[in-house]
């Protein structure tokens, strides 16, 4: 399966990822700029925020209330920010699309 | 279990200088990835392996770090977010979040943390040559956090005296206990005032955070407020001057200091790996664990290595090298998991902040020339001092 990162220049990148990998870890293992995932995986950090298209958005199960009050402390929150840390691929995301923005912090 | 002895026996890590720390761990490293070092005395274990290290981190039921902060320091500092665990952890920790993310830190540093660092300056003008580390890097990190308390300019002196008595428990638990009284009885004011009449500041927020239903209470606050000191202080400090040790010794750096804020972030975190200030962090085991071929038993004290992890040669390339251009995305500087510092948004802006307004104020500072810098510290570590010219060589 593919996930694709897009950074707030545009570029796109296309990684091979595997289902059970989140898309925070998908993306620092295969160095895509613009995501840190400094507390790995823990809510703890703040440094793994993007933005999901909407259609993506309904396919996955909607932020806990911890992510919800980190993410309303990032930078340029829109309606579909995630943590991305916070997002288990499945085989059913394959194609998933992940824009990032221009700051983490 | 046969005592295994330790290492390097004639060295105690938590009572000697170890200027050349990082040449120890790279010998340690050949005996293995987790090895026994003397430690206040007795021999303990240590990480050094980058990979095990983040495992260890992750661990809560073999490393749960709230097991050595409740015995060192439960009596004076309270039941902290450091000695919580699990679902008490999860919810106290989600109420005082939001004063530390990303947005709420870069509203602090145009109002507090640029006038902190301008104050600070401002004090070294006309002055031929000055120890950094005393004049600046010390007072600046420790002055953010009583400017985020609110408390007024003329009580900052007893305010330091009280926080760092707070954590000589183990030493002088009287003295620790009364300072504990002074400092509630303080802040108590201070919450109490904001509880009536909230403004948009720190305390405030604080005041009237909610979560799921909760609220933080008195006691939840001063918690708080009693770790920021040593959790937010010593640690900034510590590595504000060995950033700038090594950007005002190197030209190049110098001018990547002054260059844009991209710039910046990347020499902060290049300078938190290169000599990382939380060195090496005491846990205790909370359960039998076999990690990198060492028989840890519950109860075995566990250094854990995190200036080796950030300058493991199989993680890190070339790790001695201080180089901003580096991937620095696997930094442990501020832990991992759910105990992960819960003020790095705030130190790395004081960091970057403290380049910029530093090289514009004083664009011709250097180092003092012949004046040697001397790292020293295995649990905390910095520069010992800092001498500098502010003027270069006028
Ligand atoms: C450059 C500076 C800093 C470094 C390297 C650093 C490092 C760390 C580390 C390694 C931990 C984890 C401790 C553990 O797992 O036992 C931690 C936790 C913590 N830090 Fe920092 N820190 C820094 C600055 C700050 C600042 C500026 C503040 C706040 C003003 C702060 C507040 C805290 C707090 C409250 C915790 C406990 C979090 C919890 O238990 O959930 N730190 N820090
Ligand atoms: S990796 Fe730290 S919050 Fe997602």
């Amino acid at each position: 399966m593919q996930v694709i990162f897009i950074d707030s220049e545009g570029m796109k990148t296309t990684i091979t990822a595997a289902p059970g990998d989140s898309v925070m870890h998908c993306a620092t293992a295969h160095l895509v700029p613009g995501l840190i995932g400094e507390c790995g995986g823990a809510m703890a950090c703040a440094t793994c925020h993007g933005y999901v298209g909407a259609d993506w958005s309904r396919q996955l199960p909607p932020p806990s209330t911890q992510e919800r009050e980190v993410l309303s402390g990032c930078l340029d929150v829109q309606p579909h920010s995630r943590l991305t840390c916070q997002i288990t691929l499945t085989a059913a995301l394959d194609g998933l699309t992940i824009t990032l923005p221009a700051s983490q912090t | 279990m046969a005592q295994i002895a330790p290492l390097l026996p004639e060295i105690d890590f938590a009572y000697d200088d170890v200027t050349n720390l990082h040449q120890l761990l790279d010998a340690l490293r050949h005996h293995g990835p987790v090895v026994r070092i003397k430690f206040l005395g007795a021999p303990t274990w240590a990480i050094l392996d980058h990979k095990l290290l983040n495992q260890a981190f992750n661990d809560v039921k073999n490393f749960d770090a709230s097991a050595a902060y409740r015995l060192n320091s439960e009596p004076s500092m309270g039941r902290t977010l450091l000695a919580m665990a699990g679902e008490e952890h999860r919810t106290s920790r989600a109420l005082v979040a939001p004063a530390f993310l990303p947005a709420k830190v870069r509203s602090y540093i145009q109002p507090l943390i640029e006038p902190v660092a301008h104050e600070l300056l401002d004090r070294i003008a006309g002055k031929r040559e000055v120890d950094f580390v005393q004049a600046f890097t010390r007072p600046y990190p420790f002055t953010v956090i009583t400017r985020l308390l609110g408390i007024p300019v003329h009580d900052e002196e007893i305010l330091l005296q009280w926080a760092v008595k707070l954590i000589d428990f183990p030493w002088d638990p009287t003295g620790a206990l009364e300072a504990k009284k002074a400092f509630d009885s303080y802040m108590q004011t201070i919450i109490d005032d904001r509880r009536h009449k909230p403004t948009d500041d720190f305390v405030s927020l604080l005041a009237h955070a909610a979560f799921e239903g909760q609220k933080l209470d008195d006691e939840r606050i001063l918690a708080l407020f009693r770790l920021l000191f040593p959790a937010g202080s010593d640690t900034t400090y510590k590595n504000g001057g060995s950033l700038f040790a090594s950007v005002l010794a190197d030209p190049e750096l110098r001018a990547r200091a002054r260059r844009s804020d991209q710039d910046r972030e990347a020499l902060v975190t290049e300078g938190l790996r290169w000599q990382t200030p939380t060195a090496m962090l005491p846990r205790m085991a909370t359960g039998d664990i076999t990690l990198g071929g060492a028989s840890i038993k519950k109860g075995d004290w566990v250094l854990f290595g995190i200036t080796a992890a950030n300058r493991d040669p199989a993680v890190f390339p070339d790790p001695h090298k201080f180089d901003p251009t580096r991937d620095n995305r696997a930094l442990i500087s501020f832990g991992r998991g759910m105990h992960f510092c819960l003020g790095m948004h705030l130190g790395r802006r004081e960091l970057e902040t403290a380049l910029r307004v530093v090289l514009t104020r004083y664009p011709d500072i250097r180092l003092k020339p012949g004046s040697a810098i001397e790292f020293v510290g295995a649990v905390l570590r910095g520069p010992r001092a800092l001498w500098v010219q502010p003027y270069g060589d006028a």
